[in-house]
Protein backbone atom coordinates (compact mmCIF):
# COMPACT_ATOMS: atom_id res chain seq x y z
CA UNK A 1 0.00 0.00 0.00
CA UNK A 2 2.77 2.59 0.86
CA UNK A 3 4.16 2.05 -2.29
CA UNK A 4 5.88 5.45 -2.12
CA UNK A 5 7.89 7.16 0.36
CA UNK A 6 6.50 10.37 1.86
CA UNK A 7 2.99 8.81 0.36
CA UNK A 8 1.93 7.71 3.54
CA UNK A 9 0.56 10.55 5.15
CA UNK A 10 -2.24 12.92 3.49
CA UNK A 11 0.71 16.08 3.59
CA UNK A 12 -1.97 18.50 5.07
CA UNK A 13 -0.43 19.34 7.81
CA UNK A 14 2.75 20.29 5.68
CA UNK A 15 0.37 22.02 3.11
CA UNK A 16 -1.19 24.56 5.91
CA UNK A 17 2.60 25.25 7.09
CA UNK A 18 3.68 25.87 3.96
CA UNK A 19 0.92 28.77 3.67
CA UNK A 20 1.47 29.93 7.02
CA UNK A 21 5.14 30.34 6.72
CA UNK A 22 4.99 31.13 3.39
CA UNK A 23 2.57 34.51 4.48
CA UNK A 24 5.77 35.24 7.56
CA UNK A 25 8.00 34.77 4.77
CA UNK A 26 6.36 37.81 2.49
CA UNK A 27 6.98 39.93 5.32
CA UNK A 28 10.37 38.80 6.34
CA UNK A 29 12.16 38.71 3.26
CA UNK A 30 10.52 41.30 1.42
CA UNK A 31 11.77 43.85 4.79
CA UNK A 32 14.89 42.02 4.70
CA UNK A 33 15.57 43.17 1.17
CA UNK A 34 14.69 46.62 1.48
CA UNK A 35 16.66 46.61 5.21
CA UNK A 36 19.78 45.23 3.89
CA UNK A 37 20.19 45.13 0.20
CA UNK A 38 17.80 48.03 -0.46
CA UNK A 39 19.86 50.85 0.85
CA UNK A 40 23.80 50.48 -0.05
CA UNK A 41 24.22 52.79 3.49
CA UNK A 42 23.03 49.82 5.16
CA UNK A 43 26.36 48.59 6.62
CA UNK A 44 27.57 45.66 5.91
CA UNK A 45 31.28 46.22 7.18
CA UNK A 46 32.34 43.55 9.97
CA UNK A 47 32.14 46.32 12.58
CA UNK A 48 28.12 47.21 11.25
CA UNK A 49 27.05 43.61 11.67
CA UNK A 50 28.56 42.89 14.56
CA UNK A 51 26.32 45.80 16.23
CA UNK A 52 23.27 44.08 14.91
CA UNK A 53 24.04 40.54 15.77
CA UNK A 54 24.90 41.58 19.38
CA UNK A 55 21.57 43.20 19.49
CA UNK A 56 19.04 40.35 20.49
CA UNK A 57 16.24 41.55 18.47
CA UNK A 58 18.29 40.86 15.31
CA UNK A 59 19.49 37.95 16.39
CA UNK A 60 15.45 36.47 16.94
CA UNK A 61 15.00 37.93 13.77
CA UNK A 62 17.91 35.86 12.27
CA UNK A 63 16.63 33.00 13.89
CA UNK A 64 13.34 32.81 12.71
CA UNK A 65 14.10 33.69 9.52
CA UNK A 66 16.54 30.98 9.30
CA UNK A 67 14.43 28.05 10.75
CA UNK A 68 10.85 29.18 8.81
CA UNK A 69 13.26 29.98 5.50
CA UNK A 70 14.97 26.89 5.50
CA UNK A 71 11.83 24.67 6.21
CA UNK A 72 9.67 26.24 3.93
CA UNK A 73 11.88 26.27 1.00
CA UNK A 74 12.94 22.19 2.13
CA UNK A 75 9.19 21.78 2.32
CA UNK A 76 8.27 23.67 -1.20
CA UNK A 77 11.36 21.08 -2.95
CA UNK A 78 10.20 17.92 -1.05
CA UNK A 79 6.63 19.01 -2.55
CA UNK A 80 7.59 18.79 -6.07
CA UNK A 81 9.37 15.95 -6.19
CA UNK A 82 5.71 14.47 -4.31
CA UNK A 83 4.26 15.45 -7.45
CA UNK A 84 6.47 12.89 -9.56
CA UNK A 85 6.40 8.92 -9.63
CA UNK A 86 9.48 8.45 -8.25
CA UNK A 87 11.13 4.76 -7.62
CA UNK A 88 11.05 4.24 -3.69
CA UNK A 89 15.17 4.08 -3.40
CA UNK A 90 15.20 7.17 -5.59
CA UNK A 91 12.55 9.28 -3.85
CA UNK A 92 14.42 8.09 -0.50
CA UNK A 93 17.49 9.14 -1.32
CA UNK A 94 16.01 12.55 -2.29
CA UNK A 95 14.13 12.67 1.06
CA UNK A 96 17.44 11.63 2.86
CA UNK A 97 19.64 14.47 1.17
CA UNK A 98 16.76 17.10 1.56
CA UNK A 99 16.61 16.12 5.72
CA UNK A 100 20.07 15.34 6.41
CA UNK A 101 21.30 19.06 4.37
CA UNK A 102 18.53 20.91 5.64
CA UNK A 103 19.73 20.03 9.54
CA UNK A 104 23.35 20.86 8.17
CA UNK A 105 23.01 24.39 6.90
CA UNK A 106 20.38 25.24 10.01
CA UNK A 107 23.37 24.21 11.88
CA UNK A 108 25.75 26.18 10.20
CA UNK A 109 23.85 29.52 9.85
CA UNK A 110 22.76 28.84 13.58
CA UNK A 111 26.29 28.38 14.83
CA UNK A 112 27.09 31.50 12.25
CA UNK A 113 23.98 33.86 14.67
CA UNK A 114 25.10 32.82 17.95
CA UNK A 115 28.99 33.22 17.68
CA UNK A 116 28.22 36.60 18.72
CA UNK B 1 -5.18 4.82 -4.33
CA UNK B 2 -4.37 2.71 -7.74
CA UNK B 3 -1.40 3.00 -9.20
CA UNK B 4 -1.01 4.62 -12.34
CA UNK B 5 0.66 3.56 -15.32
CA UNK B 6 3.35 5.99 -16.61
CA UNK B 7 2.44 7.22 -19.84
CA UNK B 8 4.17 5.89 -23.04
CA UNK B 9 6.39 8.93 -24.18
CA UNK B 10 7.56 10.09 -20.73
CA UNK B 11 6.69 12.67 -18.55
CA UNK B 12 9.03 15.68 -19.79
CA UNK B 13 6.85 15.04 -23.25
CA UNK B 14 3.43 14.92 -21.76
CA UNK B 15 3.90 17.76 -19.56
CA UNK B 16 4.96 19.96 -22.41
CA UNK B 17 2.04 18.78 -24.50
CA UNK B 18 -0.46 20.07 -22.23
CA UNK B 19 -2.36 23.25 -23.20
CA UNK B 20 -0.73 26.43 -20.89
CA UNK B 21 -2.83 28.96 -19.67
CA UNK B 22 -1.77 31.75 -17.77
CA UNK B 23 -2.20 30.03 -14.65
CA UNK B 24 0.21 26.97 -15.64
CA UNK B 25 3.15 29.41 -16.43
CA UNK B 26 2.18 30.78 -12.91
CA UNK B 27 2.51 27.21 -11.23
CA UNK B 28 5.47 26.85 -13.24
CA UNK B 29 7.64 30.08 -12.50
CA UNK B 30 6.51 29.73 -8.94
CA UNK B 31 8.47 26.15 -8.67
CA UNK B 32 11.42 27.81 -10.82
CA UNK B 33 11.53 30.45 -8.71
CA UNK B 34 11.06 28.70 -5.48
CA UNK B 35 14.30 26.02 -6.18
CA UNK B 36 15.54 28.89 -7.07
CA UNK B 37 15.34 30.65 -3.58
CA UNK B 38 16.00 28.00 -1.86
CA UNK B 39 19.13 27.52 -3.61
CA UNK B 40 20.08 31.15 -2.51
CA UNK B 41 19.33 30.52 1.22
CA UNK B 42 22.01 27.73 1.22
CA UNK B 43 24.75 30.16 -0.75
CA UNK B 44 23.65 32.62 1.68
CA UNK B 45 24.43 30.93 4.43
CA UNK B 46 27.61 29.71 3.61
CA UNK B 47 28.73 33.08 3.03
CA UNK B 48 28.39 34.59 6.19
CA UNK B 49 29.97 31.89 7.95
CA UNK B 50 32.77 34.18 7.20
CA UNK B 51 31.50 36.14 9.98
CA UNK B 52 33.09 33.93 12.24
CA UNK B 53 36.34 34.14 10.25
CA UNK B 54 37.13 37.47 11.78
CA UNK B 55 36.90 41.22 10.32
CA UNK B 56 39.20 41.22 7.47
CA UNK B 57 37.77 37.70 6.26
CA UNK B 58 34.36 39.13 6.07
CA UNK B 59 35.42 42.83 4.69
CA UNK B 60 37.38 41.07 1.69
CA UNK B 61 34.00 38.77 1.37
CA UNK B 62 32.09 41.59 0.91
CA UNK B 63 33.88 43.80 -1.19
CA UNK B 64 33.69 40.98 -3.77
CA UNK B 65 29.92 41.06 -3.15
CA UNK B 66 29.34 45.00 -3.97
CA UNK B 67 31.39 44.61 -7.29
CA UNK B 68 28.47 46.00 -9.65
CA UNK B 69 28.50 42.12 -11.48
CA UNK B 70 27.16 40.66 -7.83
CA UNK B 71 24.76 43.92 -6.97
CA UNK B 72 23.00 43.30 -10.54
CA UNK B 73 22.80 39.40 -9.82
CA UNK B 74 21.37 40.54 -6.19
CA UNK B 75 18.62 42.59 -7.90
CA UNK B 76 17.68 39.90 -10.33
CA UNK B 77 17.29 37.94 -7.46
CA UNK B 78 14.73 40.37 -6.09
CA UNK B 79 12.73 39.24 -9.21
CA UNK B 80 12.17 35.71 -8.06
CA UNK B 81 11.71 36.95 -4.17
CA UNK B 82 8.95 39.34 -5.73
CA UNK B 83 7.42 37.15 -7.87
CA UNK B 84 7.20 33.88 -5.55
CA UNK B 85 6.07 36.33 -2.94
CA UNK B 86 3.12 37.72 -4.24
CA UNK B 87 1.75 35.00 -6.04
CA UNK B 88 2.05 32.76 -2.85
CA UNK B 89 -0.11 35.72 -1.61
CA UNK B 90 -2.68 34.68 -4.57
CA UNK B 91 -2.30 31.02 -4.00
CA UNK B 92 -3.34 31.28 -0.50
CA UNK B 93 -6.22 33.43 -1.73
CA UNK B 94 -7.17 30.77 -3.89
CA UNK B 95 -6.99 28.31 -1.39
CA UNK B 96 -8.83 30.11 1.86
CA UNK B 97 -10.41 33.15 -0.01
CA UNK B 98 -12.26 31.62 -2.64
CA UNK B 99 -9.70 33.31 -4.92
CA UNK B 100 -10.44 30.71 -8.26
CA UNK B 101 -13.20 33.05 -9.30
CA UNK B 102 -10.85 36.27 -9.24
CA UNK B 103 -6.88 34.53 -9.81
CA UNK B 104 -6.53 35.87 -12.89
CA UNK B 105 -7.40 39.14 -12.38
CA UNK B 106 -5.07 38.83 -8.94
CA UNK B 107 -2.20 37.42 -11.32
CA UNK B 108 -2.10 40.58 -13.50
CA UNK B 109 -1.45 42.64 -10.10
CA UNK B 110 1.15 39.74 -9.40
CA UNK B 111 2.68 40.85 -13.15
CA UNK B 112 2.12 44.38 -12.40
CA UNK B 113 2.89 45.34 -9.19
CA UNK B 114 6.11 42.98 -9.35
CA UNK B 115 7.56 44.94 -12.48
CA UNK B 116 7.06 48.02 -10.37
CA UNK B 117 8.50 46.93 -7.53
CA UNK B 118 11.33 45.40 -9.16
CA UNK B 119 11.94 48.68 -11.26
CA UNK B 120 11.68 50.74 -7.58
CA UNK B 121 14.36 48.49 -6.38
CA UNK B 122 16.48 48.87 -8.91
CA UNK B 123 16.60 52.48 -8.28
CA UNK B 124 16.90 52.07 -4.91
CA UNK B 125 20.29 50.11 -5.14
CA UNK B 126 21.91 52.29 -7.92
CA UNK B 127 20.32 55.38 -6.76
CA UNK B 128 24.21 56.53 -6.43
CA UNK B 129 25.37 55.24 -10.23
CA UNK B 130 22.27 56.31 -11.70
CA UNK B 131 22.97 59.90 -9.70
CA UNK B 132 26.69 60.25 -11.00
CA UNK B 133 25.59 59.50 -14.97
CA UNK B 134 23.14 62.42 -14.85
CA UNK B 135 25.50 64.47 -13.38
CA UNK B 136 27.92 63.76 -15.67
CA UNK B 137 25.96 64.61 -18.40
CA UNK B 138 24.97 68.04 -17.04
Amino acid sequence: MYKHTGSRGSGAPGWVLQRITGILLVVVVIGHYFIMHADPASGHTYSAVLERMHHPFWKMFDLTFITVGLWHGLNGTWGIFRDYELKPAVSLTIYGIIILSGIAFWVLGVNTILSF
Amino acid sequence: MAYQPKPPEGWLKTNLKYTKQSGSWAWILHRITGLGLTAYIYLHIIALTSLTKGAKAFDDEMKLFTTPVFKVLEWLLFSLVIYHAFNGIRIVLVDWANGARYHKKILTVVYGLGIVLFIGMGFLMFREPITNMFASIR
